[in-house]
């Protein structure tokens, strides 16, 4: 081969060729550099702060503190919620290359099943990636020493230590008070300021739910130096201290409160205790109830089915979001309504014969041989139904519901706790809008009883006897001893009540409520039966099976003659109030005038115990901002 | 057989523009790995390759490049054998069988093989091309190109094998292939993208796809191109200095020292230090066409033309890998990433162009 040929015609254009491709190469050349140039530009000049942030997060990784939970107090300082520092196992997002493989090696080390973790992960994306995922809280330290011989296996792997809550009473008041868990998606995308994160702790219900953002507190951030392993280089920087949750001191008495829980025992139903006078509650209980250490703990999939299927409904709070025909307790208000109107003076009676016909329907008193003639008085401590047909029959819907809406029948009561429901306050409307039926004028001869359409919360019941007890002052029950709603004076005439207070007194004394005292104290109340199936008027509840028995009231306040407290108890198929409700009332009230008898002692009132508050002694006082 | 020119008339620009560059590398590598314990020595290890390449590429140099052309295919088929050689018996790194190991050294023959490939296609076109390239011409380009890219790609390298495509785009410009043929050639390249995109590994596409949607997958895939634009990007205009970049100190950018060489550069020298880079690279090309340009025959054109094709190829290839405008394919810089062989190779490239300007046509 001779390459040393001589230049030619052809190859003069060849070479004319040549030059212009040459030339291309070298247009194509400078403008990939100047390309290459201005992306340099681009990074370096225009979006230099930009990239040098990202530079900086790269290499400090923030680490949030979760702040510790304020402590639940009850109303003397004894500790019902605590929070306890527990371990918690995390893998972080950020940096690391094999996430998915690391989770397929710590899931059998851990117990949890590959996929749960594999998709609680997947669902994090597009969440900011310092967000770490929890792949178990309270982590045992067995479980971690597992980990920790295999630490290099896990790069991303990291323990935290996150506070716990701890319910020291268990299922005592796991209703009033809640529980918490990990915040849920709905609430994390519905959340505009940015405040939750995934994996915070927030109140699920009850006083936990209601006063989350003073319980919750505000989480804190550690700054730390990281390499690429996310090994951590130089020392941890607190960038923002946490802002600890506050405590907050409830309104309940933990005495009251298991004498209630005690009284209640197997049965399904639900009782509340208020301050006749202020409106806080004492003590408010709903049975079957449920441990909240479950949800804190973390629940096995049987413990939730267990509990989620179970018929009894352990979860549902009976208090607030179960109502019931309130029975014969309705006469009380029956008898304000009556008085109130002047439809009936106390000295008009009635004679009862045991049954009586109303448009065209034969009426059953529960006394089948009849009480007779009856006053107001006796109607009322002997709980006469013939009494009260007639007085509904003369007062109509429209005045029933007038009065019983100004003792807040058909509306929450506004106490402080999530998931309270109205119940139901029927009226010519009501019926109209929600049966679309007109109103019968025999619908008023049930609702006259307290049977039929009406049906009231515990609670609702509660509050209504404090305002007959306390003489027209409605109080707002409430859970959280500061920030209650002042009291508001209602429009009904002190003789009125006067009357009633005396009817609801012997009722106690001489007539069905008799179980509901020991005689240290005096109660006035009133029992009921809420019909739960038609035939069950004037059969006796004891020949019934259990579950077809009739609902069991008993309401009322104590002392009669200056009522301090006023309560409602229901007892879910109990039969007859007297005999089931009556007495677990009693066991709570003992537990109240026990400890006045103390107080009593020591010089100290209980209106003065308000005053100067016990504190406990390990109240965390509130952080500092 | 060939008139002697003498040393005075070597290119001195051209030379002194490779060893800075290669040094600054040297000087990168050595950032990019201190306070690593097991590769703090590596800088020394390039520094002595670069040695090995100036004294391999004063050979290139004094032997004429026609010397170099009439054996170019038997050197051509001696690299082709210690491919299937490599194929066999090479030590496997990083994923790709690609070492061969020789005593202390490791050799990559896949970077001789471009080294090779542009001496041979220019000969090939030098003295079997007139006119315009005609189908036998490219079936037998084909084949000289075609025989080792397949063989590397074997080794897994296709960021290799991809490198070979500029050398031979660049062959069938100069060699007089028709315009609307090279068109031709390219639609029927874009028409069999979604052939190849099927045949491609899975990391592949997402690295595609990453290049696209550089938030796709920042801890994955997307991870490496990310932390490369924030090493550039937080180097500002005058960086961060040298051995202080922290994406490099601590090791969020892999592969620093090799392939992504050029992104520690970027953080610690900031755009100053990128404009003189890019600066460096566009002067010895822009050497390298001149030497084309003043070539005595075609033969010299076509070697300095085709050398050049391949390192700004390369280069192209590597700069738009690292600043996230093309695909994570495992080419290394020019003259900076550390290798040896990618070293020598390169070194010897510019060996080839000094060679010929060295020779040039003087009135």
């Amino acid at each position: 081969m001779d390459y040393r040929e001589r230049w030619e015609l052809k190859d003069f254009l060849i070479g004319q060729r040549l030059e212009r491709r040459v030339l291309l190469f070298q247009v194509l050349l400078t403008l990939v550099l100047l390309g290459f140039l201005l992306n340099f530009w681009y990074l370096q000049g225009v979006q230099a702060d930009h990239w040098a942030d990202l530079a900086e997060n790269n290499r400090l990784r923030r680490i949030p503190i979760p702040p510790s939970r304020g402590e639940i107090l009850d109303r003397h300082g004894e500790v019902i919620a605590s929070t306890r520092p527990s371990l918690s196992l995390v893998l972080r997002r950020e940096g690391g290359h094999d996430l998915a493989e690391q989770l397929r090696r710590l899931a059998p080390i851990v117990d949890v099943p590959y996929d749960m973790l594999a998709e609680r992960l997947a669902s994090m994306r597009g969440r900011p990636l310092y967000e770490a995922l929890v792949v178990k809280a309270d982590v045992s330290l067995a479980e971690l020493a597992r980990i920790g011989v295999r630490r290099e296996r896990f790069p991303s792997v990291e323990v935290r230590q996150t506070p716990r809550r701890h319910y020291l009473e268990g299922g005592l008041a796991a209703h009033a008070v809640g529980y918490v868990g990990q915040v849920g998606e709905a609430a994390l995308s519905s959340d505009r300021t940015g405040r939750l994160q995934r994996g915070d702790i927030v109140g699920k219900s009850g006083l936990e739910r209601r006063y989350d953002d003073t319980l919750g507190g505000e989480r804190g951030w550690m700054l730390v130096s990281v390499n690429n392993l996310g090994r951590q280089i130089g020392e941890a920087r607190v960038a923002e201290s946490p802002y600890h949750g506050e405590p907050i001191r409830m309104t309940l008495d933990l005495a009251m409160q298991r004498a209630l829980v005690e009284g209640l025992g197997e049965e399904a139903g639900a009782g509340v205790f208020i301050d006749a006078r202020t409106g806080e509650v004492l003590a408010i209980a709903s049975t079957p109830t449920f441990d909240p250490n479950l949800f804190a703990d973390g629940f096995t999939p049987e413990a939730w089915e267990a509990i989620t299927t179970d018929p009894r409904r352990p979860l549902h709070d009976r208090a607030i979001a179960s109502f019931y025909a309130p029975g014969s307790t309705f006469k009380v208000i029956m008898a304000v309504a009556g008085l109130e109107t002047g439809t009936v003076r106390p000295s008009d009676t009635v004679y009862c014969p045991g049954h009586a016909t109303f448009y065209g329907r034969r009426r059953l008193c529960w006394k089948r041989g009849g009480h007779g003639t009856v006053d107001l008085q006796r109607a009322v401590a002997e709980s006469c139904n013939v009494y009260f047909y007639t007085l509904g029959q003369k007062l109509g819907i429209d005045a029933i519901e007038h009065y019983s809406s100004i003792f807040g029948l058909g509306t929450p009561t506004g106490i402080d706790m999530p998931g309270e429901v109205a119940g139901v306050l029927p009226s010519r409307e009501w019926k109209q809008r929600v049966q679309g039926e007109m109103w019968y004028p025999g619908d008023t001869i049930s609702v006259a009883i307290g049977q039929g359409l009406i049906a009231v919360t515990p609670v609702q019941m509660a509050h209504a006897m404090a305002t007959v007890g306390n003489g027209g002052v409605d109080v707002t029950p409430h859970l959280r001893r500061e920030g209650a709603t002042p009291p508001r004076r209602l429009p009904l005439s002190p003789s009125t009540l006067h009357e009633v207070q005396r009817a609801m007194a012997r009722t106690v004394e001489r007539g069905t409520g008799r179980r509901a005292t020991t005689g240290r104290f005096t109660v006035a109340g009133k029992t009921g039966t809420a019909q739960v199936y038609k035939h069950s008027a004037g059969i006796d509840s004891n020949d019934l099976p259990k579950d077809e028995r009739d609902h069991a009231w008993f309401a009322g306040y104590s002392p009669a003659e200056s009522p301090r407290v006023a309560f409602a108890v229901v007892v879910e198929h109990g039969g007859h109030g007297g005999e089931t409700a009556a007495p677990i009332v009693r066991s709570v009230l003992e537990a109240y005038f026990a400890q006045e008898d103390d107080r009593g002692a020591s010089g100290d009132t209980r209106a003065d115990a308000r005053g100067g508050r016990r504190r406990a002694g390990d109240v965390r006082a509130p952080s500092a901002r | 057989m060939y008139g002697h020119r003498r040393l005075d008339s070597l290119d001195v620009p051209t030379i002194l523009t490779t060893l800075a560059l290669a040094l600054i590398g040297v000087v990168s590598i050595a950032s990019s790995t201190a306070g690593d314990g097991g590769r703090a020595g590596l800088w020394r290890m390039q520094l002595f390759w670069l040695v090995i390449a100036v004294v391999a590429a004063a050979v290139v140099v004094i032997v004429d490049y026609r010397v170099w052309a009439e054996i170019s295919l038997a050197l051509h088929g001696v690299v082709i054998v210690l491919l299937v050689l490599t194929l066999f018996v090479g030590t496997e790194i990083g994923g790709n069988r690609s070492w061969l190991v020789l005593g202390p050294a490791r050799l990559q023959a896949s970077e001789f093989a471009k080294w090779t490939t542009c001496l041979a296609l220019a000969g090939y076109l030098a003295s079997q091309v007139r006119g315009s390239i005609g189908l036998r011409q490219l079936v037998e380009i084909g084949l000289i190109a075609g025989v080792p890219a397949g063989l590397i790609q074997l080794q897994g390298d296709s960021g290799t094998m991809l490198t070979l495509t500029p050398i031979v785009l660049a062959a069938l410009l100069i060699g007089g292939m028709r315009a609307r043929l090279i068109v031709g050639l390219a639609v029927v390249g874009l028409l069999l993208a979604p052939l190849v995109w099927t045949q491609l590994e899975p990391y592949q596409k997402e690295r595609v796809l990453t290049t696209f949607d550089s938030e796709r997958d920042p801890s994955g895939f997307g991870y490496q191109v990310r932390q490369s634009k924030i090493a550039i990007g937080s180097g500002g205009i005058t960086g961060q200095g040298l051995f202080r970049g922290t994406q490099n100190r601590f090791d969020f950018l892999p592969e620093q020292h090799t392939d992504f060489v050029l992104a520690v550069f970027a953080e610690e020298n900031g755009f100053v230090g990128a404009t003189i880079l890019l600066g460096l690279f566009y002067y010895l090309f822009w050497r390298g066409i001149k030497a084309a340009r003043s070539a005595q025959d075609r033969l010299g054109t076509y070697i300095a033309l085709l050398v050049v094709a391949w390192l700004a190829g390369q280069m192209t290839i590597n700069v738009g890998m690292v600043l996230g405008r093309l695909p994570t394919i495992g080419v290394p810089l020019p003259f900076m990433s550390y290798g040896g062989s990618s070293l020598l190779a390169a070194v010897c490239g510019v060996g080839l162009i000094v060679n010929v300007r060295t020779r040039r046509f003087v009135n």
